[in-house]
């Protein structure tokens, strides 16, 4: 039976339309535990090719179950909302469930050759992938009768009553079947509330720069990708919850689910891997709590990445971004910004978006608020998150430098507002790789005039305060108001935080 | 009060320009000597020039000065601060370390002298030169 619909034209719809046309109809009274059953089996089973399959052996065992469980189990699903038969039930779901589906969980095969065996266990059997989902989906369901408004019900009514006239071969009550219409709907309603588009909550954006990951895109990949992360709601629901979640490279969360940034990632910290303070940043910042955004928004900060559109506030270095309104967005714009063909029509896209959050860059030397993160704020990331495992070994010091530095020359060819020759940006990136050597040269030596080995933030202040950036009337701590994201100032300044603890300290 | 704070201004104003007016004087005969070393003539802009960009630089080290004695939770300037200052150029740099180091040896030899002749009880007799110098580096 699997061989019988090829994947291509089977969807469930069909397949349940084939299957209500040659089931016999039956009205034996059955546990509600195996219609639920039976009803999430034949949602979670999306286009896969043993859903024909799986919906005959169900409606066989299901019906070899009913009879020895029926008895049992009809006192035990007398107070439930009953006479739903399996023609009645994929009616419902034909009518109510979307289109295209939500769920399309791998391990479907799983939960259903266990459902067969196991009929009157309900939870047990269904996969285990879904674990977290079915236990919502249950009590939901039962409830939903009496939670739906009555106007709900007398819609879904109408409709049921007219889809049975249509098919003429169901004698079930109005009501069951209103309840049967507003469960599956509401458990419809469920999946897609269960669906995991949650909005990706505020990330920790990497501080430091990181060489943008330099992948040709793959629009094959990129739309499985985009398919894979709506439909992998139980692991983006688990990983929330965590504060701080493993890192994202090397684990196989479909959540951070664009498996294109594990890789990116994985670069960036190789690339990262060989660089100074400014990759430490970066690199830690990977750690934090695991939300995509985060992680994106740390990819962005090295590789242009449009992050600002997730960012709330304006502050523009800390991956600023805030919530990641959609995961499809995101990946657009990463695999934008990891074009390599045109590096000025990629930097324009995505730094358009950047441009509020790097205008910071622009203005003030970018190099003093990348210093300030790097000496700072390197050690409050290492306390707070795990080092990251470095994939390789620590590259030649060159590369990371020029690597690092074509982010900031495509921000200076989108500030350009002109196309640039390529030897024009060559020179650029000479130019401020002349100058971030030069700042740090600085920084060194004015720790050293104050007789320490440690760069501090006074020296930024001292740095600032010679280019001209700090004043009498500016301080530092304005200028870090004015223009870092959130999560940098909780670096710089000193705030309160729970548990009596002030940080940074003093 | 406002009055007061105008003198007080314009003394002010009018000091500057004397200083101006001092530079500008001195960078034109140091601009004379060059001339007649590089058997080419300045024009009077460019000494004025000159002068006025002297005269700003020297307002930004001082800053600076103060800025790095502050950094070094220092109250007087000191030579470190005026070698920091002078990292940039290379040239001006060495030359500055040389004195500096010259300086200092001087100091050393005067202190030891110092305590050689606090016998004696006569410290100015046998230097008279050095003392130039160590005015000179006040």
């Amino acid at each position: 039976m699997a061989d019988d619909n090829p994947d291509s034209d089977s969807t469930p719809r069909t397949l349940l339309r084939r299957v209500l046309d040659t089931a016999d109809p039956r009205t034996p009274r059955r546990p509600r535990s195996a219609r639920a059953g039976a009803r999430r089996a034949l949602l979670e089973t999306a286009s896969s090719r043993r859903l024909s399959g799986q919906t005959r052996t169900i409606a066989r065992g299901r019906s070899h179950g009913a009879r020895s469980i029926g008895r049992s189990a009809h006192i035990q699903a007398s107070g439930h909302l009953e006479e739903q038969t399996p023609r009645t039930l994929l009616k419902n779901i034909l009518l109510t469930a979307p289109e295209s589906s939500i769920l399309m969980p791998e391990s479907v095969v799983k939960p259903v050759p266990a459902r067969q065996v196991v009929q009157p266990s309900r939870q047990e059997s269904s996969c285990g992938s879904l674990e977290l989902q079915l236990p919502e989906l249950e009590p939901p369901t039962t409830l939903a009768p009496g939670l739906l408004a009555p106007g709900r019900r007398k819609q879904r009514l109408r409709l049921s009553m007219f889809q049975q006239g249509v098919d003429q071969g169901l004698s079930l009550s109005q009501e069951p079947q209103g309840n049967a219409d507003a469960s599956s709907l509401t458990r419809s309603l469920n999946l897609t509330f269960a669906t995991p588009l949650q909005p990706q909550s505020v990330q920790r954006p990497g501080l430091a720069r990181r060489p943008p990951a330099r992948r040709a895109v793959d629009v094959g990949a990129f739309l499985r990708d985009l398919r894979d992360t709506s439909l992998a709601p139980p692991n983006i629901v688990l990983e929330d919850t965590q504060p701080f979640s493993q890192p994202m490279v090397g684990s196989p969360h479909v959540y951070h689910s664009l498996p294109c940034t594990p890789h990116t990632g994985a670069e960036d910290a190789e690339q990262a891997a060989g660089r100074k303070t400014q990759s430490s940043g970066p690199g830690l910042q990977k750690n934090s709590p695991g939300k995509p955004a985060q992680f994106l928004a740390g990819e962005a900060e090295e590789g242009d990445a449009f992050a600002l559109g997730f960012l709330s506030t304006s502050s523009g270095v800390s991956g600023e971004d805030e919530v990641e309104p959609l995961h499809g967005g995101v990946e657009e714009a990463e695999k934008k910004m990891e074009e390599e063909a045109s590096p000025e029509s990629a930097s324009s896209t995505p730094e358009s978006l950047q441009a509020r959050r790097h205008h910071q860059f622009i203005e003030p030397a970018p190099a003093p608020g990348a210093a300030v993160l790097s000496s700072e704020p390197a050690e409050p990331l290492l306390v707070r998150h795990p080092p990251r495992p470095r994939t390789t070994g620590p590259r030649p010091r060159q590369d990371p430098h020029k690597a690092g530095l074509s982010h900031y020359v495509k921000l200076f060819s989108f500030y350009a507002k002109m196309p640039m020759e390529r030897k024009a940006l060559e020179m650029v990136e000479k130019c401020l790789d002349k100058y971030f050597q030069h700042l740090c040269d600085d920084l060194e030596v004015f720790a050293a005039h104050a007789g320490r080995k440690t760069v501090k933030p006074e020296d930024l202040e001292l740095l600032m305060r010679r280019q001209g950036l700090v004043t009498d009337q500016v301080s530092l701590h304005v200028l870090v108001e004015r223009h870092l994201p959130l999560e940098y100032r909780q670096l710089l300044i000193p705030c309160a935080y729970s548990g009596n603890s002030v940080f940074p300290a003093q | 009060m406002e009055e007061e704070a105008e003198t007080e201004e314009q003394q002010r104003f009018s000091y500057q320009q004397r200083l101006k007016a001092a530079v500008h004087y001195t960078v034109g005969c140091l601009c004379e000597e060059v001339a007649l070393d590089k058997e080419m003539q300045f024009s009077k802009q460019t000494i004025a020039a000159i002068s006025e960009l002297t005269f700003r630089q020297c307002e930004n080290f001082a800053k600076d000065l103060e800025m790095f004695a502050r950094h070094a939770k220092r109250t007087t300037i000191n030579t470190e601060d005026v070698k920091l200052l002078a990292r940039r150029s290379n040239s001006l740099l060495k030359y500055i370390t040389d004195k500096s180091e010259e300086i200092a040896q001087i100091n050393l030899e005067r202190k030891a002298q110092k305590k050689k002749k606090s016998g004696d009880g006569s410290k100015n007799s046998k230097q008279p030169a050095e003392a130039g110098v160590v005015e000179s580096e006040n």
